[in-house]
């Protein structure tokens, strides 16, 4: 506008030099000149009203819609896929037919339930669709649907309350325990793209994922804790499995705080309590500490380890089994991460092998927030292969993709 | 058991004296503390020597959103990757987003930058328009009328209090403006680069032109095509200038500057980002001189 007004009187002030004199045009600029100053502060008056309208009063333009459309009340949707290009030192025949010495066991008429990374080859391990709405003033509801080649699974769906006070809020429907630091993460948000051997010999591919309860409390404390009970089903058939009645019940304290600015502590201790597939009491203990460290806005260092306790009933006394594992996360910038982590099954019952372990290491690459390639290398002397219970050692190299597309929430620390 | 509810009564006794307010960045800190003076207390959640988009969700910010009466967030998507998960875990009902104790800043500022259309394939692109206003003073005044109307609804006891304490911050911020403006004026016409789109309400309002970014497109880190390119155009246009934030690597632009000869300004994008910016005043004080002299 200002500047149209400027050019304007230039052109006017052209024009006039062909007919007047010198004087005469002076005075015919200092006026144009001042004209264009006064127009430039009325411009300047009138933005600076415009933006304090715009604070005084709360937007009232919307585009005008459909009568009777819903589209502003569509969930969020998110679609995860993940994938693998895999080298192994075992075929695939022999591979499925693994099983961890003490804590599970091959049986030749059932299929094998190797959940990722299943081939030497190609996989393509699964489409994941998430959902979250808000259901209305008082709950929040989420479904995430895994859907891989051959199977649709309801992985979780719940609802959440949004209007309990004192710092409490409840869960139900079907979701994973937050158990421990990991149970609740979903695979695409782990450090390595296998699950910690601990997890997977005491709780099997899926963990603790059921139906039932939950009820979280953040403590009235200047420094964050936060207690949970969780009333389950118990269908986790690895450490449970008895499911006559809700046999599952599940306490959780954790606690976190800064030993500098930059150095976060969170712990947490957690305890399962339930009933084995025989009807026994099964009881299982967990402790876990990671410690990060902010470097910079893209770069941190990641201490991780979580060791779990097996106290589990049968016929014919008790057996004690327990693993851990550590792990070290180097992220160098919003691009490149490496770790490693070492995994062990230190305690295992009387006539099996107590030195049962594995090593792994990555590199990963993200060239977009929501895009990762990850190279992973691990050995591992953990698996026996076959009705023979033979034991070998084995060798993975693996290359994996994984995107977040759509609209994901962002993840908890 | 009786403890417990001892300790539940004393805290709610102590939450009771004063005005709970969570701010997300230092800079809304301050606005809130201006207006709302000894009636409110003030936790602000992000350190400034990070990346406001990039904040880690530290559980330890928790317990002071769980008790917040009010939570002032800068909005516009900037604190997307990382305050909806500490909110989530905080279950407090009195600031949950869409109720009147979760504040928006952004709602009083008319945002520039809006992209006519949004795909991650433009990088990370914000859908409501550019979320960095904090870097033009005049967008202080909006913000202040704003929270102040909020904070008098939500604490209507001290509204008084509020109202008396806007109007005073609001002489002092035009005297303040009035400097300003008139140090920023030298600058004006003046062609720069910058890492990020980080200070366009800044340079727009003082007729600076932003020519290019650092980045080849929001979030996305340099590449060696794009920052060819970026020197070429540079010599071409003769631009002298590169913007540089405090949370960014410096080596891309160091590099640029060695080939162009242009200046790397570091210029400070919240209070307390780098040193003798601790006050709103000292902020925009460092921005003016650095950017003009």
């Amino acid at each position: 506008m200002t500047k149209k007004m400027i050019f304007l009187s230039l052109a006017a002030s052209a024009t006039l030099f062909a007919q007047s004199d010198l004087a005469q045009l002076k005075a015919q600029l200092a006026k144009q000149i001042h004209a264009t100053q006064a127009l430039q502060k009325r411009v300047e008056e009138l933005e600076k009203k415009q933006i304090e309208t715009v604070a005084n009063t709360n937007k009232t333009t919307q585009a005008p819609s459909a009568t009777f459309d819903q589209k502003s009340f569509l969930p969020d949707i998110a679609l995860i896929l993940d994938g693998s290009a895999v080298g192994r030192n075992i075929d695939n025949s022999t591979y499925e037919t693994y099983h961890i010495p003490g804590f599970s066991e091959y049986d030749p008429n059932e299929e094998s339930e190797i959940p990722f990374n299943r081939n030497r080859g190609f996989n393509f391990n699964y489409a994941e669709l998430a959902l979250h709405s808000t259901v209305g003033p008082y709950f929040d509801a989420d479904a995430i649907f895994h859907l891989s080649p051959d199977e649709f699974e309801i992985e979780e769906a719940y609802i959440t309350s949004r209007t309990f006070p004192y710092g409490l809020r409840a869960k139900i429907g079907k979701f994973r325990s937050e158990f421990g630091r990991i149970n609740a993460i979903h695979q695409h948000a782990w450090k390595f793209t296998s699950k910690p051997l601990v997890y997977e010999a005491l709780l099997g591919g899926e963990g603790i994922n059921d139906a039932g309860v939950q009820l979280q409390w953040v403590l009235p404390t200047d420094t964050y804790m936060m207690a949970g009970l969780e009333a389950l089903q118990g269908s986790n058939d690895v450490s449970f499995g008895d499911t006559e009645k809700n046999n599952l019940y599940i306490g959780y304290l954790k606690g976190s705080m800064d030993i500098t600015d930059t150095t976060i502590l969170l712990a947490g201790t957690s305890i399962a309590h339930g009933k084995n597939e025989d009807g026994h009491d099964t009881n299982l203990y967990g402790t876990d500490l990671t410690i990060k460290t902010a470097l910079d806005s893209y770069s941190n260092l990641l201490w991780q380890s979580e060791l779990l306790y097996r106290d589990k009933k049968t016929e014919n006394g008790t057996e004690k089994q327990a693993g851990y594992y550590t792990q070290l996360v180097y992220q160098y910038d919003q691009n490149w991460k490496t770790g490693i982590r070492y995994d062990s099954l230190f305690k295992n019952i009387s006539d099996q092998p107590d030195d049962l372990d594995r090593y792994t290491a990555m590199v990963e690459y993200k060239p977009f927030e929501f895009t990762k390639f990850r190279l992973q290398y691990t050995y591992d002397r953990s698996k026996a292969f076959g009705s023979n219970d033979e034991r070998k050692n084995l060798s993975e190299i693996l290359l994996g993709f994984t995107v977040e597309t759509g609209a994901h929430g962002a993840h908890a620390f | 058991m009786k403890k417990t509810f001892s300790i539940f009564i004393l805290l709610s006794a102590m939450a009771f004296a004063q005005f709970n307010v969570v701010a997300s960045y230092p800079y809304l800190g301050k606005i809130v503390q201006a207006v709302g003076g000894d009636n409110v207390k003030v936790k602000v959640l992000a350190s400034p020597k990070f990346d406001p988009h990039f904040i880690i969700p530290k559980p330890s910010l928790i317990p002071a959103i769980a008790r917040a009466d009010m939570l002032v967030a800068n909005g516009a998507g900037l604190e997307i990757g990382w305050l909806p998960p500490l909110l989530k875990s905080a279950n407090n009902p009195k600031v949950r987003i869409g109720t009147e104790g979760f504040v928006d800043a952004s709602h009083a500022i008319a945002l520039i930058d809006k992209p006519t259309a949004v795909s991650r394939a433009y990088g990370d692109v914000h859908p409501e328009g550019n979320p960095h206003f904090d870097t033009d003073p005049h967008n202080i005044i909006p913000i202040a009328k704003y929270l102040t109307q909020k904070l008098s609804r939500l604490d209507a006891a001290h509204k008084a209090a509020y109202q008396h304490n806007l109007s005073q911050f609001i002489s002092r911020w035009h005297a303040f403006l009035n400097t300003f403006d008139r140090q920023m004026k030298a600058c004006k016409g003046k062609q720069v680069i910058q890492y990020h789109e980080l200070y366009n309400y800044l340079l727009k309002r003082y007729d600076i032109h932003a020519v290019a970014t650092i980045e080849p497109l929001p979030g996305i880190a340099p590449s060696s095509k794009h920052t060819l390119a970026l020197i070429q155009k540079m010599q071409k246009e003769k631009i002298k200038t590169i913007l540089q934030d405090p949370y960014h690597e410096k080596k891309t632009a160091r590099f640029i500057a060695s080939k162009t000869g242009a200046k790397v300004v570091v210029i400070p994008h919240d209070v307390g980002s780098i040193n003798d910016t601790e006050t709103l005043e000292a902020l925009y004080e460092t921005i003016a001189k650095r950017l003009c002299h």
